[in-house]
């Protein structure tokens, strides 16, 4: 008799964890990814791929010319090749690490490149560096992936026609002999920030030959606010830093400081480092979170204050107002005072308030408060009030001296300048502002209408573009000259605390690109650099001691100079100066309605501003958040939603109606098409829309040369996702809200139109009890064993029957993995190790849809909440919390999957790895049915031998990036082949795959240690001598690999803890993989506390010794009293 | 109607069967003769850009097998010489040999030699030299007489069967430490006090291996498997990642 197994029944109050909305209403769409480990028809070829019938008479005729081309049946001779002359330090098969950093926008990342036969294909944090400890992020990962982009820039064009090299030469020295007659007038850069010292060494050489230039910075996702609110309030030259390690409590702003894409990776670690806890006695900081979106930090906040972005000054006013009251600080009320009594909004949670602002001054010294960067001046003015008050400058946020030239402008004043007619020769450096820049810059003089920069670049009569892709700003420019990638040129960076870093090549320009400094030293004359020329001169200046060599040697070897030590300066706040310019820039900002909703743009997590467009790892990252891939949308909450009657998907037209009319007295009105997300746990009456998408790109879309129009339509067919940009104003860069005065309405509604989405958000669900589990920490105090009593893992007997025999785990080393669930912050940046690491092919959007993703890794992302959903009245649970869950194989010693394969290519090793042999693997797609986790993928096409290219799918909206199908020519490019990892093995179609635990790693460490045992006994890999890829690039040591044999080792540690548990106990997986459990820290006297953290309903019936005891009480009675959780064996 | 079927019919079924068992089971025969490694490799000696002779550089010059693989214990790969490296001595000697030609060229030019890969190993097998050569396996087992090829061809059928008898029954093979490389040693050259001296014995021989006059593979190969902890992985991911 077939059995169906029970998993023990979840009881009906209490919290529940979900994925989306199919998960919390239970629907057959949901039932079928839940029961199936690839959902119905994944498994066919789909309509809109090839017919069965089809693909069978294809078959056929390929089957007859394999037949003619049986004429040889010899092997084909291979040759070797080895080098003429030896190459220094190279061992063939061996990997070299060099030091280098990848420039960002703020601040330098310090990293370590493995090359392989003089070619990078992996990217590690810089272990010895603080700024990045041995982490990274998804972009420095992923940033390996740009370097082998095939898309990429390949020649100089002139007017959009190859040209060659001598010719731009000759131009530029044209150029330079006249800039030396007239002192640069005319002469404008628009540049990029990338904290090079050298960079700004010439800069200034620059200035001083041609005194008439113009310098300009343009970064679409920085904003300045922060910094003039800084000078204002502690003087010219000063740079904040908040020191998170020493905050007790955090209130966060619309700031997201956790998200590590940002690339302060050190800044993350510091929060976490206080969220680690080893045991109940620990302490832990608290995060307080307003915002008007689920962003990184809001899913790691204590307490979550939804809030409309445009609302965070009124919210801040009235947070100052009770910080003042309780400190009778002099500063703060002197600031409060310039400002309008009004100021202050109505319609927050008083309570929430109060007590926040009364948690904060209790903590006096150790608290902190932030804002985020796209907030204008008067909220960082109070913020630094505020931090001012509760003593926290000098403690939790230390002043810097940062030097800047003042002589930089801003886009807007470049503008200006072009409109005056002032420039004549523009260099533009990397960005792509014709895409990027804020529509409206400025004002045509004749004919008054407003001029977006595609406009201003055609009234320059010569533009030289470097630019690492032919783009819509290089179709605009006379001149197009290939950027090298960082990987590829000499440089230097500064870290955002002001560390200096080397940025060393690791190859040669693969397309002959040049550097910006290599340009800047043609215009200034210099005599041709080949090598580190330029930046050595700078580091001569930087006076390293001892002899130059040597130390220059060493700068390159360690990646940095001996990290000065910081020093923070002693400044107190200039109230009078903050007073003044808070009276000056406030503004009151009416709430946002349904009817006028504001609109905030933020940063997309998974390609940045839009530079990584072409990045096909980054494109197919699920947002940490969203869990969508391929796309942005505008989010929206549900009772918003429901408002507009909208869905998942469906096209919304968001129209801006500018208060100011145009020369003609006619209404200006910007309008994007954009599909809506329904985002649990997103402020009412407010829409969030990632920038980045849409951007044209070579590949996507052709490009015409200058002088064409590069027409942006609001919906391009072409394009992926919807480009943003195209709402963004100067006077509204980061939000937009009909305040009457830039902007009288707002206008949202339904095109009528639906848009596909992939999203994965419930793809790969896990039927099962207590997949995630938390609680508050004072629940864990009074009860360190919380963790067993969910899912009854307490009431399992201690050794469970089983069925089947495994061979021996008999090695010395047995290897185990660890993942802390609190303080993972969902960044994804292990998702694109992995990635990266294991060869794993991009499979574009429509894949995705059908649930064919290959990441061997994922992060489950679960939502929290007391209520379930109600389909028909459409009601949401208001205020979600949020889990992440890094999910990969569980390497169970129990693997259910190797009792049902009919070829034993997965088996066990006896050291505890569930190993895939993949010549073995017939892809039957029996273990993945089996699997509990749905950690496995099959490999339904030749991913890594077919393109991925541009593909309209017949009767849908849009143009997919997607696998093209079995009849493209086979063999994928060199130059994405030279990424690959030679030490993992490329999967062809019909391959089952999943998570190997790095076995490439463990098997490298083993051979190390036996070839240094030798003729000794001692083969013992040293501890933790080295990790798997996800582990290494996690900012945070949230995963942890080793030997779980070894007591001493750092997983066997974590192990050890009481808030270890495995998944799906009851079913005796035994998996190698164990989580440490999530614990939140509440303040009890929050409104919100009861909610936050109550992990399951077993553990609140068990426990009623916290502070709503009589909550328990009430939701027991409510209990099934049989015992929620009883295991049912099979 | 009578007899539609002549008699000789009545034999059809059976002789068919006899046919098919005979031809199916004389096509597996040939395939696991014909179409396996043991067959299909051994004995390959393709055509070199430069008949280079093992024998004459190895047993008569008496040149160690690292001057020219210079990483073969370091590395996974055994890497082939540079140009450089033939043209350290054949700047001296032989410097007009016209058989060297194609090195002349290479070293004037920076061409390199493309030489004729013989062993191969399938791009899913990641074979390491290092792990080997340092841990009591001579190239002789693998490679088998090279230093007596006058031109190198493939000695040992590098199948999967092949090397899992190596893989477990490691004692088979082993040898000391400092013979690895002297591809003509035999097991009769141990000396067993000398051996047993310096390596000791397998636990539980109370035999008193002093006294005997030779030592078998199997009592070696046994003695430093213990002594040097040799458990050479038999699972898939050893050789399959």
């Amino acid at each position: 008799m077939k059995h169906v197994f029970q998993h023990p029944p979840e009881s009906e109050t209490g919290k529940r964890y979900w994925r989306g909305p199919g998960d919390l209403s239970n629907t057959p769409e949901f039932r079928d990814w839940l029961e199936r480990e690839f959902p119905a028809g994944s498994a066919e070829l789909q309509d809109d791929e090839w017919s069965r019938r089809g693909f069978l008479k294809l078959m056929g005729a390929s089957m007859a010319l394999a037949g003619f081309g049986l004429n040889s049946c010899r092997r084909p001779e291979a040759h070797l090749v080895p080098f003429t002359k030896s190459a220094e330090w190279t061992i063939p098969g061996k990997s070299l690490y060099y030091a280098t950093a990848m420039p960002r926008r703020n601040g330098a990342l310090p990293l370590i490149a493995t090359t392989v036969d003089g070619r990078p294909i992996k990217m590690e944090g810089n272990p010895l560096h603080p700024s990045s400890g041995g982490a990274t992020d998804i972009f420095a990962q992923a940033s390996i992936l740009d370097l082998y982009d095939p898309t990429r820039s390949r020649e100089f064009l002139k007017k959009g026609k190859p040209a060659d090299r001598a010719a731009f030469d000759g131009d530029i020295e044209k150029l330079r002999t006249q800039f030396q007659g007239d002192g640069g007038a005319g002469l404008a850069f628009l540049v990029e920030e990338t904290h090079s010292p050298t960079r700004e060494r010439l800069r200034t050489e620059l200035e001083r030959k041609y005194p008439s230039m113009v310098w300009s910075v343009y970064d679409a996702a920085a904003s300045d606010a922060q910094q003039a609110a800084t000078q204002a309030s502690f003087g010219a030259n000063t740079h904040l830093i908040p020191r998170l390690e020493r905050a007790d409590v955090v209130l966060a702003l619309d700031s997201d400081f956790l998200d590590c894409g940002e690339g302060d990776v050190a800044g993350v670690r510091a929060f976490t480092s206080r969220r680690r806890i080893s045991e109940s006695k620990d302490s832990m900081n608290r995060l307080y979170v307003v915002e008007n979106r689920f962003s990184l930090t809001g899913s790691m906040a204590d307490h979550r204050l939804r809030c409309a972005a445009s609302q965070i000054p009124a919210f801040t006013f009235a947070l100052a107002r009770k910080i003042a009251d309780a400190t009778t600080d002099a500063g703060l009320s002197a600031i409060l005072a310039t400002l309008p009594p009004s100021a202050g909004g109505t319609g927050f949670d008083e309570e929430w308030t109060t007590e926040a602002a009364r948690d904060l001054v209790a903590r006096s010294g150790t608290s902190l408060v932030l804002a985020g960067a796209s907030q204008p001046v008067v909220v960082q003015l109070l913020v630094y009030g505020i931090n001012s008050a509760l003593k926290n400058i000098g403690t939790t946020l230390s002043i810097r001296d940062m030097a800047r030239n003042p002589r930089t402008l801003s886009l807007l004043q470049l503008a200006a300048e072009i409109v005056a007619g002032r420039v004549k020769q523009l260099f533009i450096f990397g960005g792509d502002p014709v895409y990027n820049a804020f529509r409206g810059l400025a004002q045509d003089a004749e004919t008054k209408q407003p001029l977006d920069w595609a406009d201003l670049q055609k009234k320059v009569p010569q533009v030289i573009r470097l630019g690492y892709h032919v783009d819509a700003t290089s179709a605009l420019s006379h001149w197009h000259v290939p950027l090298a990638h960082y990987l590829e040129s000499w440089g230097d960076a500064l870290t955002a605390e002001g560390g200096y870093l080397s940025v060393q090549p690791m190859i040669m320009p693969l397309f002959g690109g040049m550097s910006e400094i290599e340009l800047m030293n043609m215009l200034l004359g210099g005599p041709k650099v080949e090598g580190p020329e330029l930046v050595q001169e700078t580091f001569r200046a930087s006076a390293p001691a001892g002899d130059f060599q040597t130390a220059w040697s060493k700068f390159l070897h360690d990646g940095f100079t001996a990290p000065v030590p910081a020093r923070d300066r002693a400044a107190a706040l200039n109230t009078a100066g903050a007073g003044s310019l808070g009276q000056k820039l406030w503004a009151a900002t009416p709430a946002p309605t349904p009817e006028s909703p504001e609109i905030v743009f933020v940063r997309s997590y998974s390609i940045d501003d839009g530079r990584y467009s072409n990045n096909g790892w980054l494109q197919e990252l699920p947002d940490p958040v969203t869990k969508l891939t391929w796309d942005n949308a505008a989010l929206l909450s549900p009772n918003l939603a429901q408002h507009l009657d909208v869905v998942t998907g469906d096209l919304l037209r968001i129209s801006v109606i500018d208060a100011a009319k145009d020369a003609k007295g006619q209404q200006v009105t910007r309008e994007l098409v954009i599909a809506a997300l329904i985002a649990p746990g997103h402020a009412d009456n407010s829409i969030t829309i990632p920038l980045g998408y849409g951007r044209k790109m070579p590949g996507f879309d052709s490009l015409p040369y200058a002088g064409g129009a590069v027409e942006d339509n609001p919906m391009t067919a072409d394009q992926i996702g919807f480009n943003a940009y195209l709402l963004r104003t100067v006077s509204n860069p980061h939000f937009i809200v009909a305040d009457g005065k830039a902007v009288e309405s707002v206008k949202v509604e339904k095109t009528g139109d639906k848009y596909p989405f992939s999203i994965t958000q419930e793809h790969w669900s896990i039927e099962g009890r207590g997949l995630v589990r938390e609680a508050t920490l004072d629940r864990y105090r009074a009860d360190s064993d919380f963790v067993k009593k969910i899912a009854g893992d307490d009431e399992l007997p201690a050794t469970l029957p089983s069925l089947y025999t495994h061979p021996a785990m008999d090695a010395v080393q047995q290897w185990g993995m660890s993942v802390d669930l609190n303080v993972c912050t969902g960044c994804s940046a292990c998702v694109i190790a992995c990635q990266a690491e294991n060869n794993i092919p991009v499979v574009g959007k429509l894949q995705v849809g059908h649930g064919r993703a290959m990441h061997w890794m994922r992060i489950d992302r679960y939502f929290a909440s007391e209520k379930g959903f109600e389909q028909d009245k459409r009601e949401w649970p208001e205020d979600p919390e949020m889990v992440h869950q890094p999910m990969m194989c569980q390497h169970c010693e129990n693997a259910p999957c190797e009792t049902v394969c009919p070829v034993n290519a997965t088996v066990h090793s006896e050291d505890g790895l569930n190993v895939m042999a993949y010549n073995r693997c017939i892809g039957t797609r029996y273990c993945a049915n089996n699997c509990p986790f749905k950690v496995r993928r099959f490999n339904f096409f030749d991913y890594n031998q077919r393109p991925v290219g541009k593909k309209k799918i017949a009767g849908e909206f849009s143009t997919y990036n997607e696998y093209l199908g079995p009849l493209t020519s086979k063999g994928a490019p060199d130059i994405v082949k030279l990424q690959k990892n030679p030490n993992v093995t490329v999967r062809m179609r019909g391959i089952m795959e999943k998570c190997s635990y790095c076995v490439q790693r463990i098997e490298e460490a083993k051979i190390g240690a036996r070839v240094r045992a030798g003729a000794s006994s001692d083969t013992r890999i040293p501890r933790d001598s080295f990790t798997s890829a996800c582990a290494q690039a996690c900012p945070n040591d949230a995963i942890v690999f080793g030997d779980k044999a070894d007591p001493e080792s750092r997983v066997s540690k974590m192990k050890a803890q009481d808030r270890n548990y495995r998944l799906l106990e009851y079913l005796n997986v035994k998996t190698r993989t164990s989580y440490l459990a999530r614990i939140r820290n509440p303040n009890p006297k929050m409104p919100d506390a009861r909610k936050i953290g109550v992990a399951s309903p077993k553990e609140q019936e068990s426990n009623e010794t916290v502070e709503h005891g009589d909550e328990a009480e009430r939701e027991k009675g409510k209990l099934n009293p049989a015992g929620a959780s009883q295991p049912n064996h099979p | 109607m009578a007899n539609f079927f002549p008699r000789w019919t009545n034999w059809l079924p059976l002789k068919i069967a006899v046919c098919g068992v005979l031809m199916v089971g004389g096509l597996t025969a040939a395939t696991w003769y014909y179409v396996t490694p043991k067959y299909t490799r051994v004995g390959y000696e393709p055509i070199q850009p430069v008949p280079f002779p093992h024998d004459l550089h190895v047993s008569q010059l008496g040149m160690d097998c690292r001057y020219c693989h210079s990483f073969v214990d370091v590395a996974a790969h055994s890497n082939l010489p540079n140009t450089q490296t033939c043209m350290n001595c054949h700047t001296q000697v032989q410097k007009d040999n016209p058989k060297l030609e194609p090195v002349r060229a290479s070293w004037k030019t920076g061409k390199p030699i493309e030489w004729v890969q013989i062993h191969r190993t399938p791009d899913y097998v990641f074979y390491n030299h290092a792990a080997h050569v340092n841990r009591g396996i001579s190239c002789f087992s693998c490679h088998g007489e090279i230093n007596k090829m006058p031109v190198v061809y493939h000695a040992k059928p590098h199948s999967m069967a092949w090397c899992l008898e190596c893989h477990r029954h490691p004692e088979n093979f082993l040898r000391p430490d400092d013979q690895i490389f002297n591809l003509d040693w035999k097991p009769d050259d141990v000396k067993p006090a000398e051996f047993v001296s310096k390596y000791g014995k397998p636990v539980g021989v109370t035999d008193d291996w002093a006294q005997k006059k030779t030592l078998t593979q199997k009592e070696i190969g046994q003695t430093l498997k213990e002594r040097w902890n040799i458990q050479p992985p038999i699972n898939c991911q050893g050789c399959h990642r």
